[in-house]
C-alpha cells in the first residue's frame, strides 16, 4: 500500500510542528469527530435527507482536508456534491467507500500516534 | 518577525479537530483565543469577551456562521470588528453570502499558518486605522462644538459691548450678517448729547476670534466717547492708539467713520483702508470718497492722521458705506461684483429711497449659485430732520441720584491747547456729575459748544462765517480756520462755569470770554430766529431761545448766560 495516497505526509509534519505535545490529541480527537460524522451520514440517508447528507460531507472533507487525508477528502466532496443534486441513490454505496477509507486512515494515523 | 499587540480572537466551529488545530496556530501566535462551538455560542461570547476579530465557520448547528456574523456587525456598531469566514465553500455563491452577512475575508482548509497571521496583522492595522480614524472623528466633533460655543459666548460678549446702538434710527438702513464680528466686520452707530450721531463701519484683518477680538475694545472706545460727547477725531484717534497697542502686528481694522450733524446739516468722514465710499445726494450728484488713511491700529499714535472730509448735506441726502465684502462678492465663475457693477447699480436707481435695497439685490442675483459668504456689510445713513429719526433720548437719561450741585468753576484755555484740544466734553462731563442733569446734556453741549465756537472762530480767529453759505466758502472756511488754529499762541479762551440748585432742578450760569477784540454781537442779537436763513449766524439767537439773561459785554469779548433747569420724569 502506498501510504501517501492515503495521508499527505508533509500535512502530518506541519500539523506535528504546529500542535506540539497536542498532537496525540487532535489524531483522537478527529477519529472521534469522524465516528460522528460517519454516523451523521447514515442517519441522513436513512431519513433520506439530501441536505444533511451534503452538509455532513462537507464538514467532514474539511476536517480530512486539514488532517491532511486527500483521498477521503475526496470521498466526501462527492458526497457533499450528491447531497446538494439532491440524488441519494448510490449514498449506500458512497458510505461504504467512506467507511472503508477511513479504516485505511485510521490505521495509519493511529501508527502516527503510536510513535511508530 | 515584528512583535504583534496580543489580540483577543473568538474562533467559532462546531468541528473539535478543526477548531483545534486553529486555536492552537492563533495561541502560538501569542494571542488570546476564545472558542465557541456554533453560531449562538458565538454571538454570546461576543457579547461577553468582546473579542477584537472573529474567526467564524460557515456551516454550524443551533445557527449558522452568516447569522452570527450579522448579529455581531450588528453588536459591533462603529467599532471595526473584522470577520474572517472558516469555509472551504468555493462556490461564488456561497462566498457572496459570506460577504453580505458582513464578512471581511476567508480562510480556507487546509489551513495555513502563515496565511493566516499575515490576514490577522492585516486586519489588526485596519482595525487600529478605523479606531484611530473614529477617535479622530470624534475628537474633530467635539473640536468643532466646542469652537461653536466659544464663537456663541463670545458673540453674546460681543452683543452686549458693541450693541447696535442707535441702528434703529430711521436715517440708517444696514445689512449686517448676525455672524459678522467673526469676519471682522463691525457696524457701531451712537448719538451724541448734542443730537449729532457717530457711525462706524469697521473691517478687521482675519476671520474668527482674531478678527472679532479687536471689535471690543473698539466698541467700547465708539461708544464710551460717542455717548461722552467726544469729537470724532478724538474717538479715532483712540481707537487707532488702542488698537495699536493690542493687535499683533499684520492685524488691523479698516474703517470708515462719519459725524452727521442734524443741527449743522454738516457730515465729516474719516476714511481708512475701505473701498471707495459714496455720498449720493437729492439732486442725483454722486460724490466718491476715497480713502486717505491708513487703517485703524497700523501708525503710532504720532503719525496717525485725523484729516476728514467734510460735506454741507441736504437732507435726503444718502452716505453709503461697505466692506469689501460687496464689490469682492463672486459669481459662480469666480468674477468679482467689483466697483464698475457697483457704479452701474447706483447710476441706474432712480429712486433713492430704494437704492440701498437695489444695491443688495443686485449683489445678491451676481452671486447667484455662486459661493455665499456672510461678509455683506453695508450701511445707508440718511441726512433728515432730527426729530424724525425715531430716537428715544432716555439713553442720556439720569444715574446717580448724588453728586455735586452747587459748584462753580474757571477754566482757561490758551493757544497750545486750543489748537489741538477740544474741552467741551471734559466740561460737559463735569457739569453732567450734577444729578438729574443728564437728560439735559444735549441742549447743554449746545450751549457750551456754540459758546465756544463763538469765542474761538469767532472772537479769537476773526472768521466770518458767512462764508459758510456757499459750498466754496464752506471749504475756504475750514481752510481758514485751519491756518488760523496753527498760528494761535499768546490767545486764550476762558469759561466760567456756576451751577446752582433752585427748586428741584438748578441754574448754570455760563460766563465765556476771549482774547480777541470783540465783535458787534449787537447786529445778531437784533435778528429773529425765525429770520434766519441757513446756518451762519445761527448760534446768538439760537441761544437766546435755550439760555436766559444772555449778555455780551460792550466789545463783545465777554458773553454770559443762564440755563435753568428742571428735571424730567
Amino acid at each position: 500500500m502506498d501510504k501517501s495516497e492515503h495521508l499527505n505526509l508533509s500535512a502530518i509534519a506541519e500539523l506535528r510542528e504546529v500542535m506540539e505535545e497536542d498532537f496525540n490529541f487532535l489524531i483522537e480527537t478527529f477519529l472521534q469527530d469522524s465516528e460522528e460524522r460517519i454516523t451523521q451520514l447514515k442517519a441522513a440517508f436513512a431519513a433520506a435527507d439530501a441536505v444533511e447528507f451534503g452538509r455532513a460531507g462537507h464538514s467532514f472533507k474539511g476536517s480530512c482536508t486539514n488532517i491532511g487525508l486527500p483521498r477521503l477528502a475526496e470521498m466526501c466532496l462527492v458526497a457533499e456534491k450528491t447531497g446538494k443534486h439532491g440524488d441519494l441513490s448510490r449514498g449506500a454505496q458512497m458510505i461504504e467507500n467512506i467507511e472503508a477509507e477511513f479504516h485505511i486512515a485510521s490505521q495509519l494515523l493511529e501508527k502516527e500516534i503510536s510513535g511508530d | 518577525m515584528q512583535q504583534q499587540e496580543a489580540l483577543k480572537i473568538l474562533i467559532a466551529d462546531d468541528n473539535d479537530s478543526d477548531r483545534m488545530i486553529l486555536q492552537t496556530i492563533v495561541r502560538r501566535q501569542g494571542h488570546h483565543v476564545i472558542t465557541a462551538v456554533d453560531g449562538q455560542d458565538a454571538v454570546e461570547l461576543f457579547i461577553k469577551e468582546s473579542p477584537q476579530i472573529v474567526l467564524l465557520d460557515a456551516l454550524m448547528p443551533r445557527k449558522d456562521g452568516f447569522e452570527a456574523a450579522k448579529e455581531i456587525k450588528e453588536l459591533a456598531g462603529e467599532e471595526l470588528v473584522p470577520i474572517i469566514f472558516l469555509t472551504s465553500l468555493t462556490d461564488a455563491e456561497s462566498l457572496v453570502k459570506c460577504l453580505d452577512a458582513g464578512g471581511d475575508d476567508f480562510l480556507s482548509k487546509p489551513y495555513n499558518r502563515i496565511i493566516l497571521q499575515a490576514k490577522i496583522n492585516a486586519f489588526n492595522r485596519m482595525r487600529l486605522m478605523h479606531q484611530t480614524l473614529q477617535e479622530q472623528r470624534d475628537q474633530i466633533a467635539e473640536n468643532n462644538e466646542h469652537l461653536l460655543q466659544e464663537q456663541e459666548v463670545a458673540k453674546t460678549v460681543f452683543d452686549n459691548v458693541a450693541h447696535m446702538g442707535c441702528m434703529h434710527a430711521k436715517n440708517i438702513k444696514h445689512l449686517l450678517s448676525p455672524l459678522s464680528v467673526f469676519n471682522g466686520d463691525v457696524l457701531l452707530a451712537c448719538q451724541k448729547p448734542s443730537g449729532s450721531m457717530h457711525v462706524l463701519l469697521g473691517d478687521f484683518t482675519g476671520h474668527g476670534l482674531p478678527a472679532a477680538i479687536g471689535a471690543m475694545p473698539l466698541a467700547e472706545i465708539f461708544y464710551g466717547m460717542s455717548n461722552k460727547g467726544f469729537a470724532m477725531t478724538d474717538v479715532l484717534r483712540e481707537m487707532n492708539q488702542k488698537l495699536k497697542q493690542i493687535l499683533p502686528t499684520g492685524f488691523f481694522c479698516c474703517a470708515c467713520m462719519i459725524d452727521i450733524d442734524f443741527n449743522a446739516d454738516e457730515m465729516q468722514v474719516w476714511i481708512g483702508g475701505l473701498p471707495d465710499c459714496l455720498l449720493v445726494r437729492n439732486n442725483g450728484e454722486v460724490v466718491k470718497v476715497k480713502s486717505n488713511h491708513l487703517p485703524l491700529g497700523v501708525l503710532a499714535s504720532e503719525r496717525f492722521g485725523v484729516e476728514t472730509y467734510k460735506f454741507d448735506m441736504s437732507s435726503g441726502d444718502r452716505f453709503y458705506m461697505w466692506s469689501d465684502g460687496i464689490i469682492e462678492s463672486r459669481n459662480v465663475e469666480g468674477e468679482m461684483f467689483g466697483e464698475e457693477r457697483l457704479n452701474a447699480v447706483v447710476q441706474g436707481c432712480k429712486n433713492r429711497d430704494r437704492l440701498f435695497s437695489a444695491i443688495h439685490q443686485g449683489v445678491v442675483s451676481f452671486i447667484g449659485e455662486g459661493e455665499r459668504d456672510d461678509d455683506l456689510t453695508m450701511v445707508e445713513v440718511q441726512m433728515m430732520p432730527q426729530n424724525e429719526l425715531g430716537l428715544d433720548e432716555a439713553h442720556l437719561s439720569a444715574s446717580a441720584l448724588v453728586g455735586p450741585k452747587d459748584w462753580s468753576f474757571c477754566y482757561e484755555l490758551r493757544g497750545q491747547t486750543l489748537k489741538e484740544f477740544n474741552p467741551l466734553p471734559l466740561m460737559l462731563h463735569m457739569t453732567m456729575e450734577v444729578p438729574g442733569l443728564r437728560p439735559h446734556s444735549g441742549s447743554i453741549y449746545t450751549v457750551f459748544a456754540e459758546l465756544f465756537s463763538n469765542a474761538l472762530e469767532h472772537g479769537v480767529m476773526g472768521l466770518d462765517s458767512s462764508l459758510k453759505r456757499s459750498p466754496e466758502g464752506f471749504a475756504r472756511y475750514y481752510a481758514e480756520r485751519a491756518a488760523k488754529l496753527d498760528k494761535l499762541d499768546k490767545d486764550w479762551v476762558r469759561f466760567y462755569l456756576d451751577h446752582k440748585p433752585e427748586g428741584v432742578g438748578g441754574v448754570i450760569t455760563i460766563r465765556i470770554e476771549d482774547s480777541g477784540p470783540g465783535f458787534d454781537h449787537t447786529i445778531y442779537a437784533r435778528k429773529k430766529l425765525a429770520d434766519n436763513d441757513g446756518y451762519s449766524g445761527r448760534g446768538i439767537p439760537l441761544l437766546m431761545t435755550m439760555c436766559k439773561n444772555v449778555a455780551f459785554n460792550d466789545s463783545g469779548n465777554s458773553v454770559s448766560a443762564e440755563y435753568h433747569w428742571h428735571p424730567e420724569n
